[in-house]
């Protein structure tokens, strides 16, 4: 136990190093935030906008700039992520691919990138939530919280999957971009007249927006829309995990490890220079034919 | 082994074995093949036809760096440690020595010159004493004194019974090698020049 334990302790601690490190992330989380958020509720009329909301069936009439301002929310939080992850994994992928091939067991890096994933969905939609609060009181606070922290690892996923297949760093970038784009534009009621159609239903932000609008404007709890975002999350971490593992699969057979000097072993340390040369009993040969 | 990217051949039936206790170079030409042999040895790539086995514990230095730029030299010993299962990494501080750059342990890699990233990268192959060493292009941006070293280095592995693989685009320095064999036309030819008795 205390085997995985480390592994996936060092691991993760490293991978939070990495995010901590992406100083334009962390830019963009302090600025793009509250200056999108905040520019959508003050720039947008604030006409009450006639909508049903699918989630619970209500038929509401929010203030335009307030639901604007969720839908920008959403829009920074998925964004962010998508681009973290996507950097760290376009980036490091070849890194990763290193330390598989050395022996790290890819599971505890998965559950590593998992781990920071969760916790920087957490911290930018606890971020957006409070910032949200400062403009106008939505219903549910908490379920704001949550609907933007599923969707953030939503898009979060889908950056590991982007960083995996794609080649050129600006095909994950604009790939990002303009998934967040007509999936959140679609769903505004504001911005867009077929905000009712069934074809809503199917982008991947659908639950979260629900969610997120419920939170604004109902008192009603919506788990299944948080559920049907957790299940494009899944869907969205299965291609990542299908992209992570190609990038770092090894196509020599697999071999018993062979065991090591252990700890306090005369035997760690380089050999002396210029010794005569007699070959180890336990020295190997490659071959390849 | 054989090995095409789509119609450009560029493996036409390689056969090696490299014995234990060998210092091993391959040389050809830019585009020969050479790094595509090493990523076929090291299982980055898998061959079209042929198979690789590997006996023992082995250590692969790629030809470009790869490294995490966000984390210290120090921090990638301990990630690579945690990879290989060591119980300390006494060894990659020695080698570390022998290289050069043990003052540069607190240091985050994007801030390293090109040569000590290199000297990391093959730090990261060897911590683990491997049995057998592959190594691409292992001296690009060493200074003359570190790849007198490197070459010293290799030799005490190859003196305790570890197989060593350089290869490089170079034939500089082969009489320190015991085998040194050409790659042309995608076949591996014997290449006796300069290689020691």
């Amino acid at each position: 136990m205390r085997f995985h334990l480390t592994r996936f302790a060092v691991a993760t601690r490293f991978t939070l190093i990495e995010h901590g490190r992406n100083r334009f992330a962390m830019i963009l989380v302090g600025l793009f935030v509250p200056v999108w958020t905040t520019l959508a509720y003050l720039a947008m009329p604030d006409t009450p906008a006639r909508m049903r909301l699918h989630a619970t069936g209500e038929v509401l009439a929010p203030h335009g700039n307030e639901l604007t301002e969720i839908s920008g929310a959403l829009n920074a939080v998925t964004l962010i992520t998508g681009f973290m992850m996507f950097a760290a994994t376009f980036s490091g992928s070849g890194f990763d691919r290193r330390l598989a091939m050395a022996g790290y067991p890819r599971a505890h890096l998965v559950l590593a990138k998992v781990t920071a994933l969760a916790l920087v969905s957490a911290a930018v939609a606890a971020y957006a939530t409070a910032i949200t609060c400062l403009a106008w009181t939505p219903c549910q606070p908490l379920l704001l919280a949550a609907a933007l922290f599923c969707a953030g690892l939503t898009y979060g996923a889908l950056g590991v999957g982007f960083g995996s297949l794609l080649r050129r760093e600006v095909e994950g970038m604009f790939a990002i971009v303009m998934t967040s784009i007509i999936d959140l534009a679609l769903q505004n009621p504001i911005s867009s007249s077929g905000a009712d159609s069934p074809v809503m239903r199917y982008l991947p932000s659908y639950g979260a927006m629900q969610a997120s609008t419920a939170a604004g404007f109902s008192t009603s709890p919506v788990p299944g829309y948080l559920a049907i975002q957790l299940t494009w999350f899944a869907a969205a971490s299965l291609i990542a995990l299908v992209g992570f593992r190609r990038s770092t699969r090894s196509s020599l057979p697999l071999a018993a490890p062979t065991p090591l000097p252990g700890p306090g072993s005369d035997k760690v340390g380089l050999p002396a220079p210029r010794q005569a040369a007699t070959p180890s009993p336990a020295a190997s040969d490659t071959e390849a034919h | 082994m054989h090995h095409a990217y789509r119609r450009r051949v560029v493996l036409r039936g390689v056969d090696l074995r490299l014995r234990a206790g060998t210092l091993c170079g391959i040389v050809g030409e830019n585009g020969a093949g050479k790094s595509t042999l090493l990523k076929v040895l090291s299982g980055e790539l898998r061959p079209m036809r042929g198979t690789v086995r590997h006996s023992g514990r082995f250590g692969y230095c790629p030809q470009h760096v790869v490294l995490n730029d966000a984390l210290t030299v120090r921090q990638h010993l301990t990630f690579f440690q945690t990879a290989y299962r060591l119980a300390d990494v006494r060894y990659a501080e020695e080698v570390m020595e022998v290289l050069g750059f043990t003052g540069y342990a607190d240091e985050r890699t994007s801030v390293l010159s090109g040569g000590t990233r290199q000297k990391l990268n093959v730090t990261l192959a060897l911590m683990h004493d491997p049995q057998v060493l592959l190594l691409d292009e292992p001296y690009q941006g060493f200074d003359w004194d570190t790849y007198q070293r490197f070459w010293d280095l290799a030799a005490r592995l190859r003196d305790a019974g570890r197989s060593v693989l350089v290869v490089s685009h170079l034939a500089y320095d082969t009489e320190r090698l015991d085998e040194l064999w050409r790659l042309d036309g995608g076949l591996l030819r014997p290449d006796e020049a300069g290689v020691a008795a």
